[in-house]
């Protein structure tokens, strides 16, 4: 008897690294496709075309405004029920693709929907903190440059683009902390991430607090490595060079 | 000092000759009392128009107490009463929808099984057929039960796709996320008995696992028990077994359920 109490047997501490792993790639494949998705949508916004704004404004209130939950259960269960049967049955079958090297598994359903339910709601969320960060450089920076007589596609990306990055950087970062946690809900749709496979260890070996406790350990690291690597980033030489005030 | 021997024995057998068993007091009392659910349809439930208990287990009770030649005297029970009222000897027997488990078979005895519950599938029609084909399958199941263990234990194969609830489960099977869900037959029927569509699915014909129903009987009571068994096997014999289980879950009533298990397969 440990700290832990009844230790644990090593099937299942294999099964809860599984979970690990998955939650960390997730996140990781969210993150990337979730900044991509940002800048585009915040792309829009700035655009100062109608259409295209309240198309941007649309999507990032509706997201915005509903539990992620209940949008992992629309992505899974409810677009699933729309999609013609043919397609569901071909997303739902394993596919391996067989390279010279590894062999490349298509993912189950649940991780795609799971995928694109929190790429969806985590692009949302970084298209306004980008936002922020445009709206955050002091105009008098723009009204400088432009003063200077660069052409205003050079004064965004010389002089604007940087400091906003800078100022977003963080709270971007916070996004992906976010994330990190968010994926726990991802065990609703049957998605075999951290949180489903304490649950899964809890249900066969009654180990409670020892199958959440290791969980919650795993998130804790999770997410502290993430925040010091963003915090680390934020002060390099390369970011704090390019966005150096005058 | 040995005529003392003899009569002590004479009176131990005197009074083992006079000390009835239970088989006996049930006779003379001319009552069999039998505590059976009165809230868990079909074992025994509350008819709402006769206002009296019935089901699948009142019907053999009936059976019993008839084979007795006594009155049946049925007592309401819950699953936690179960086992206190038969050792406090306030009732007889014991027809609850009970579970054979070793651990309550050390505080009574049990029949051999009248009823048995497995856990069962439940797929689009034509999709499953044999326990082989699990393996390659993606099979929804319930959290934190036991299909879900036993399905990943002796099917490490298939994919286990866990849900919180029945019905999200079921969603996945529709919409085709899953190829079956897993739940004790019993439960599956009453699932497919509300789907709207029902004539696309069917619950294949096997189970992977098995919960044996048996009778509950004071520990030791060895001609009571012997009474019991024998009156279910004549049950079986006479075909009287399969209609009181059509009665409940023949293909004409609200949930019908595959007989694959007859008395006398398990002892």
């Amino acid at each position: 008897m440990g700290v832990f109490g009844e230790p644990m047997a090593l099937r299942y501490l294999i099964w809860l690294l599984e979970g690990f792993a998955v939650t960390l790639l997730l996140s990781a494949a969210v993150s990337v496709a979730a900044t991509g998705l940002g800048i585009a949508v915040c792309g829009l916004k700035l655009s100062g075309r109608r259409p295209l704004v309240i198309l941007a404004d649309t999507y990032v209130s509706i997201i915005r405004n509903t539990p992620l939950l209940v949008q992992l259960f629309f992505w899974y269960f409810g677009a699933s029920a729309l999609m013609p049967s043919g397609l569901m049955t071909w997303l739902n079958t394993p596919h391996v693709l067989d390279a010279v090297l590894v062999s490349l598994h298509w993912p189950a359903f649940e991780t795609i929907a799971g995928f694109f339910g929190l790429t969806l709601y985590a692009g949302a969320y970084i298209a306004e903190e980008f936002r922020a960060g445009i709206n955050g450089v002091d105009p008098a920076q723009r009204e400088s440059a432009m003063a200077l007589g660069l052409r205003p596609a050079l004064v965004f990306w010389l002089v604007v683009l940087p400091q906003a990055v800078r100022i977003a950087w963080l709270p971007v970062v916070g996004q992906y902390l976010n994330t990190i946690k968010n994926t726990s809900l991802t065990m609703a749709i049957g998605l075999a991430e951290l949180s489903y496979a304490s649950r899964q260890v809890e249900t066969e070996t009654f180990l409670t607090f020892q199958a959440f406790g290791i969980a919650t350990i795993l998130y804790v690291a999770a997410v502290a490595v993430t925040e010091a690597a963003g915090h680390a980033v934020a002060r390099s030489g390369r970011f704090a060079w390019a966005t150096q005030r005058p | 000092m040995r005529r003392l021997f003899l009569l002590l024995i004479a009176s131990f057998l005197a009074s083992g000759a006079a000390h009835a068993d239970r088989l006996d007091d049930i006779k003379q009392a001319g009552v069999l009392r039998v505590a059976a659910f009165d809230s868990n349809p079909p074992f025994g439930f509350v008819d709402p128009d006769s206002k009296q208990i019935v089901g699948l287990d009142v019907d053999y009770a009936k059976v019993l107490a008839d084979k007795l030649g006594v009155k049946l005297e049925l007592r309401p029970t819950n699953p936690a009463n179960r086992i206190p009222l038969l050792t406090s000897g306030k009732v007889d027997l014991v027809l609850a929808n009970f579970t054979i488990t070793e651990e309550r078979a050390k505080q009574l005895d049990f029949s051999i099984p009248y009823f048995s519950s497995g856990q069962q599938f439940l797929a689009k029609k034509g999709t499953l057929t044999s326990p082989d084909q699990l393996n390659g399958l993606r099979i929804g199941a319930d959290k934190g039960t036991t299909n879900e263990i036993v399905l990943r234990r002796d099917f490490p194969k298939a994919v286990v796709v866990a849900f919180d609830d029945t019905p999200f489960a079921f969603t996945a099977l529709r919409n085709g996320n899953v190829q079956a869900i897993t739940q004790d037959g019993p439960k599956l029927v009453g699932l497919l008995a509300n789907v709207p569509d029902r004539e696309n699915y069917e619950i294949p014909p096997f189970t992977i696992s098995d919960d044996y129903i048996g009778v509950g009987i004071p520990k030791g009571e060895k001609r009571l028990a012997d009474v019991v068994n024998e009156t279910l096997l004549e049950l079986e014999a006479s075909g009287k077994a399969a209609a009181i289980y059509d009665a409940w879950f023949g293909p004409n009533t609200k949930q019908p359920l595959p007989r694959l298990f007859k008395i006398g397969d398990k002892k």
